[in-house]
């Protein structure tokens, strides 16, 4: 009898780690997700959690707001200007792709019908370029942050509104293929991004503290101090994957694609306030 | 007395010396350099592996390139031991993978 009771006590402590997942809409996946971070920091508005790490961190805040009244991202946007306003090599120019932009990026990511896959902003670029004869950009460093920045920019304010659309199935099935990314553990260390940015949101890793996810995608692309440079999403993708000492996959590419997704989904009903500046 | 203790204790160290040199210099022999080459045969089918099912990990590839530049430069044990972490990382990254197949979530989300 006594075996028997241990037996079920080492079954219930597995059981509480980790449960096999049950059919869940993203809708309840955003309110699990919020409800988390509203138990965890229940001093912190939810519309904070767009400003990452500062949120959480007012320390690291009080050095952030002086960062941003002289903001190392400005020179980034106005080089995103002019490319912008500057035609291509035929004549046309990017507002010929995107006629409600440069203030466009809620729209982004979206799920494709057509082409039955996510299409992020910067894939999205780099299909105009080459729909009028331009070299595609670099998708982590380079020139792809200029224009982001500036579309950024013109686009503050606006409201995170991923949308899941209920006529396509592989629309779900991205988004859980994202999801999936999301909270599988990966590479050598063997952590899964909710390790870090759920489970020990707040805590430190060695002089750094962990950002919360809730607000995760809002401020990108980034001006990081690390990089000394502004950077993409799927290049911060890239690096989370090394540190972890996980191989990392393509940025742009089809797993970071469906992340982005998922986590974007995430941050729905929040506002946009990229780029931003980060350590 | 003393002395001849202590001279026919340095000869003997000198010549037990003489008889390992060419036992910790001959790693490089053709039976061991055939090991060390299917040992990275073998981690590199391991990570191979790994990367088929998304588990490959960061490091995997560099050190195999380094436990082949070892074994050119003539330095088998090293090559092996190399090889052998290579292997190991394969094939750890393999049974990660696969332990994640199905969607886990944590149970500090309340659904």
């Amino acid at each position: 009898m006594k075996h028997f009771f241990q037996k079920l006590a080492l079954l219930a402590m597995a059981g509480s780690i980790a449960i096999s997942a049950q059919a869940t809409t993203p809708d309840e996946d955003l309110a699990a997700f919020r409800n988390f971070f509203k138990d965890r920091f229940p001093d912190v508005p939810t519309g904070e959690y767009v400003n990452g790490v500062y949120s959480i961190d007012p320390v690291g805040r009080e050095n952030w707001e002086a960062i941003e009244e002289f903001p190392p991202y400005e020179p980034f946007i106005d080089d995103g200007r002019t490319m912008w306003e500057t035609p291509f090599a035929n004549g046309k120019t990017y507002q010929d792709c995107f006629p409600d932009g440069p203030a466009m990026e809620s729209k982004f990511p979206y799920w494709d019908k057509e082409k039955e896959m996510v299409i992020t902003l910067p894939l999205a670029i780099n299909q105009c370029r080459e729909a009028n004869g331009e070299k595609p950009l670099k998708y982590k460093k380079g020139p792809i942050n200029d224009i982001l920045s500036y579309i950024a920019f013109e686009s503050r304010g606006q409201i995170t509104n991923v949308v899941v659309p209920s006529d396509d199935p592989k629309a779900l099935a991205a988004y859980e293929k994202g999801k999936k990314f999301y909270y599988t553990r990966r590479g050598q260390l063997n952590f899964s991004c909710a390790t870090c940015h759920l489970q020990n949101a707040g805590m430190k890793i060695r002089a750094d503290i962990l950002s919360p996810a809730l607000g995760h995608t809002t401020h990108w692309p980034v001006y990081r101090s690390k990089w000394g440079t502004v950077g993409t999403l799927h290049r911060r993708f890239t690096g989370c994957n090394k540190q972890v000492r996980a191989k990392p996959f393509k940025a742009q590419g089809e797993e970071y694609r469906d992340l982005e997704y998922f986590l974007t989904y995430m941050s729905n009903g929040l506002p946009l306030n990229g780029p931003g500046a980060r350590k | 007395m003393r002395i001849k203790s202590f001279l026919q204790f340095t000869i003997a160290a000198l010549l037990l010396g003489a008889s390992l040199t060419p036992v910790l210099a001959a790693d490089a022999t053709d039976s061991n350099v055939a090991k060390a080459q299917q040992m990275i045969e073998k981690a590199e089918a391991a990570r191979k592996q790994a990367a088929s099912v998304d588990g490959e990990w960061r490091d995997t590839g560099k050190i195999i390139d380094e436990a082949k530049a070892e074994l050119a430069k003539g330095q088998v044990v090293t090559a092996m031991k190399l090889a052998a972490e290579a292997h190991k990382q394969g094939v750890l990254g393999y049974q990660q993978a696969v332990s994640q197949r199905e969607l886990k979530m944590p149970s500090y989300l309340h659904y």
